[in-house]
């Protein structure tokens, strides 16, 4: 395989990948189904920015986010059926209830224990050291403004931990976990070894019910957006939506079974951040995972990082052991 | 430590057929002791409750099709990274590892295939296993388990005594004097578009905030304990049906 080099890169001479947006297959039917899904995206994100952003202050609140959430991840499970991306990524049973399981974890125990010694705690840490009358500035500003800028410093936060979780070994050993799933689906962002969920936050809000409006309009955003990383649907995304935002195509491409195109395409929402820093490949991969495809069971997934780990530094700092000289 | 992941193209899997697997190519005649041979520690008589895991069922063959010609059918199945698999001449033993999601028979992890002359003819009979299965009918238990953590560390997590939270905010009142804190005006822009002004928040809001908002609720886990039970029959009859439907199309004679 030669590869397709992208800057100073050589993409896809591992594994298959298609580089480049004028090589992606489009949405095949009819004007119906071509309209669908080429304005889904764009016509939900203005929706539920609209929603949250005239929603009346009784029904603006986290637990009116959660349920959005679930019921718009129905929806699109729902797209997955319809219009698959990818035959080989489709939903089956065993898939379902290993992504469900994990999916379950993130709804109980890891927020459990981020309630008590995780992100949660740290924000009550900093709400209790929080000086409002300092923030008014921001809080001034428009609701839109606010909102996006919450999410973009979050995502930036996030740009810059997955991009050292792929190239620090320590952050590498718990994140190494999620690059062994073998098909994207809407459930798929949620499997990963519990220490890298806990590192992450995926456990983080819900339980506060009371939040400024501009949070909430951020959720919207992160949620609108960043749901369809792991979708296996085909979309024709606006050329100006896969500018700005990640797709399924940016992070099929970050899934890869190639190494040089798995070091692309770390943001969660915004991809422009990725321009901005020389790391984003636009494409797309249907071959996945790690170790050549290797499906790791849900018993690994969860010892991986502490057995690989346990070897490296046997490996590093272990006793040679003498062999005697006949 | 400022290496890479490692992205070996090169896999570690098994690959069929794997020298290296454990199937007894053993004389016994039946199906079920073949299996209880492939995963040692079944040995234990489990009938009452291995069907939570265990798929048994037989299929009718063509009169006309031998044992040879029904594997040669079947063989293609077992042909999947991760799968190796041994025949004689009426079984064939099989076992999986690390099978990939493609894979349609990626919910079993080991079974035998027999093929045993009936009254009627020759019919295949088949006992497989399934890990996933049994793992999703034990998930409510691991959920109700979260539940009762939830439960248990919510109460550990005493609420303030009355008259410890009064001396607590007399003791803070006489440091601080209590402030009210008008909500922040909405941008001019916001109010032109017509969006809610903000509420003074209540209260209870701003103490809710600061005790870390609501105490977690053992909800969630109740819900994905009743959600993997529903997902558990689901799977026991639709994995059940379909493998015989995979079985039945692979023997056609077109």
């Amino acid at each position: 395989m030669d590869g397709v080099r992208v800057g100073k890169r050589v993409i896809g001479a591992q594994a298959p990948v298609t580089v480049g947006w004028e090589n992606i297959p489009r949405v095949e039917g009819g004007p119906v189904k071509q309209f669908v899904f080429t304005w889904f995206q764009p016509t939900m994100l203005f929706a539920l920015l609209a929603f949250w952003y005239y929603a009346p202050n009784s029904i603006a609140k986290t637990s009116t986010a959660i349920g959005i959430g679930i019921a718009f991840k129905v929806l699109l499970l729902g797209l997955e059926w319809v219009n698959p991306r990818y035959a080989s990524w489709q939903l089956t049973w065993k898939e379902l209830v290993t992504d469900l399981f994990y999916v379950g974890l993130g709804y109980t125990i890891l927020r459990m224990v981020d309630s008590y010694i995780g992100s949660d705690a740290v924000i009550e840490a900093i709400q209790h050291n929080f000086h409002a009358e300092k923030f008014t500035w921001f809080t001034g500003l428009p609701l839109l403004v606010q909102a996006f800028l919450i999410s973009f410093i979050f995502d930036f936060g996030q740009y810059w931990m997955h991009r050292g979780m792929h190239n620090w070994y320590p952050l590498w050993l718990p994140h190494s976990v999620h690059h062994y799933i073998t098909q994207l689906n809407i459930n798929k962002g949620a499997v990963g070894n519990p220490v890298e969920l806990f590192l992450i936050g995926l456990g983080i809000g819900g339980l506060f019910d009371f939040v400024p409006r501009a949070f909430l309009i951020a959720g919207a955003f992160g949620m609108a957006i960043g749901v369809y990383q792991h979708i296996n649907v085909r979309f024709n995304s606006p050329r100006w939506w896969r500018f700005l935002f990640n797709t399924t195509e940016h992070h099929s491409l970050h899934h890869s079974q190639d190494f040089e195109a798995t070091r692309s395409n770390y943001a969660g929402s915004y991809i422009f951040i990725d321009r901005i820093f020389g790391t984003c490949v636009d494409g797309e991969a249907e071959l996945l995972g790690m170790e050549g495809g290797r499906r790791m069971s849900i018993r690994e997934q969860m010892t991986y990082p502490f057995t690989e780990g346990w070897k490296t530094l046997k490996e590093r700092f272990g006793r040679q052991v003498a062999v005697p000289a006949e | 430590m400022g290496t890479a992941p490692p992205a070996s193209p090169s896999s570690t899997r098994t690959l069929w057929p794997d020298p290296g697997a454990k199937v007894q190519p053993d004389a016994s005649s039946d199906t079920d002791s073949r299996v209880g041979n492939l995963f040692k520690g079944d040995n234990v008589n489990l009938r009452f409750i291995d069907w939570i895991w265990h798929v048994r069922g037989r299929l009718a063959i063509a009169p006309e099709q031998s044992s040879d010609e029904a594997f040669e059918r079947l063989t293609p199945l077992f042909r999947q990274t991760g799968t190796s698999f041994q025949r004689t001449d009426a079984t064939l033993t099989f076992r999986k590892k690390d099978q990939a999601a493609q894979d349609k028979m990626s919910i079993f992890d080991g079974g035998v295939l027999r093929i045993e002359q009936d009254g009627a003819g020759p019919v295949l009979r088949y006992h497989l296993i399934s890990r996933a299965l049994l793992f999703c009918f034990l998930a409510p238990l691991l959920f109700l388990a979260f539940a009762q953590l939830t439960i248990f560390t919510s109460k550990l997590q005493k609420p303030p005594t009355e008259a410890a939270s009064t001396s607590g905010k007399a003791a803070k009142g006489s440091q601080k004097p209590a402030v009210e804190k008008a909500p922040v005006p909405l941008n001019p822009i916001d109010k032109f578009l017509g969006a809610p002004e903000p509420e003074k928040p209540k209260k209870g809001d701003e103490e809710k905030l600061g005790r870390r908002g609501k105490k977690p609720s053992p909800t969630p886990a109740y819900v994905f304990a009743g959600m993997f039970a529903a997902l558990y029959v689901i799977g026991r009859i639709l994995e059940d049906r379909l493998i015989k439907r995979l079985f039945k199309k692979s023997l056609q004679v077109s």
